[in-house]
């Protein structure tokens, strides 16, 4: 599985948009959290995995209701998350110091070994 | 690191099979056999629950590589069972109401390798006030608990 931050950013734009259910959104993210389990995900680019990782798992769960019917994060909630976690995305690039294409305990384990 | 850093997050999603208040248990049959119970000194006592502490420690350091990076920003747990649980950092809920976010929680069991996850509603007071299991169907049901950790209910 082949996985990008314009993707992730999509899938947050189409949610607000009304394009997307959050229920639908939440099942997208739970099959990359498994994809990612398995080991076949591949972030691109790399070095913005973390980023990716993180809108991922604020989709899963992003249609988490506090009462039936009644969802837990409004649209402005949704809407903030993706800027935080997201940043700027300009053509395929992302606003992010270089060099992160690996998790953090993987840079580790390279620098030790 | 501290082991105990989560409060009010105790509350497992109702995913074991316990035996609850109100199961049957057989009747023997035959008069009571009464064993001897060895007595464990105080002493022994207390340094096997230093020794279960230690491993506990250990797997968390062996383990956290793998999930901590992943679905532990917000801090992990090592429980009794033998089974660590790496909490997700909360996302927040901006809608003024007692409900400060929810996270994902990812429990992996030291020695059967299993996992497994679902999402957590906490109140601004760190309770757990609703959880949302992972199951394999896809169907999703939230259990709710009250702000003193009370079954409410399930939708």
């Amino acid at each position: 599985m082949h996985i990008d931050l314009q993707t992730v950013c999509r899938v947050f734009e189409d949610v607000l948009s009304g394009s997307m259910s959050r229920e639908q959104a939440d099942r997208w993210a739970y099959a990359v959290v498994q994809q990612e389990e398995a080991g076949v995900v591949t972030y691109a680019p790399p070095r913005e995995r973390e980023r990716i990782w993180a809108g991922v798992m604020y989709l899963y769960g992003v249609d988490t209701m506090k009462a039936p019917g009644e969802y837990l994060h409004s649209d402005d909630d949704i809407s903030a998350a993706m800027n935080a976690k997201l940043g700027e995305v300009v053509d395929g690039e992302a606003a992010m110091p270089r060099g992160l294409n690996q998790w953090p305990s993987q840079r580790l384990s390279g620098m030790i070994g | 690191m501290t082991v105990d850093s989560h409060h009010g997050v105790d509350v497992a999603p109702p995913l074991d099979n316990r035996v609850g208040a109100d199961a049957k248990f057989e009747r023997p049959t035959s008069a009571a056999v009464v064993v001897p119970i060895k007595q464990i000194s105080p002493a022994a006592s207390r340094s096997q629950h230093l020794l279960h502490e230690l491993v506990h420690q250990i797997d968390r350091v062996f383990f956290g590589p793998f999930f901590r990076e992943k679905y532990g920003r917000g801090g992990d747990k090592a429980l009794e069972n033998d089974r660590i649980r790496y909490y997700g950092l909360i996302q927040p809920a901006n809608d003024g109401g007692e409900l400060a976010g929810r996270r994902y929680v990812h429990e992996f069991d030291t020695l059967t390798g299993c996992t497994r996850g679902w999402h957590e509603t906490v109140d601004r007071a760190g309770n757990v006030r609703q959880v949302r299991p992972e199951r394999n169907d896809g169907t999703t049901r939230h259990y709710q608990f009250d702000n003193s950790g009370r079954y409410r209910g399930s939708w």
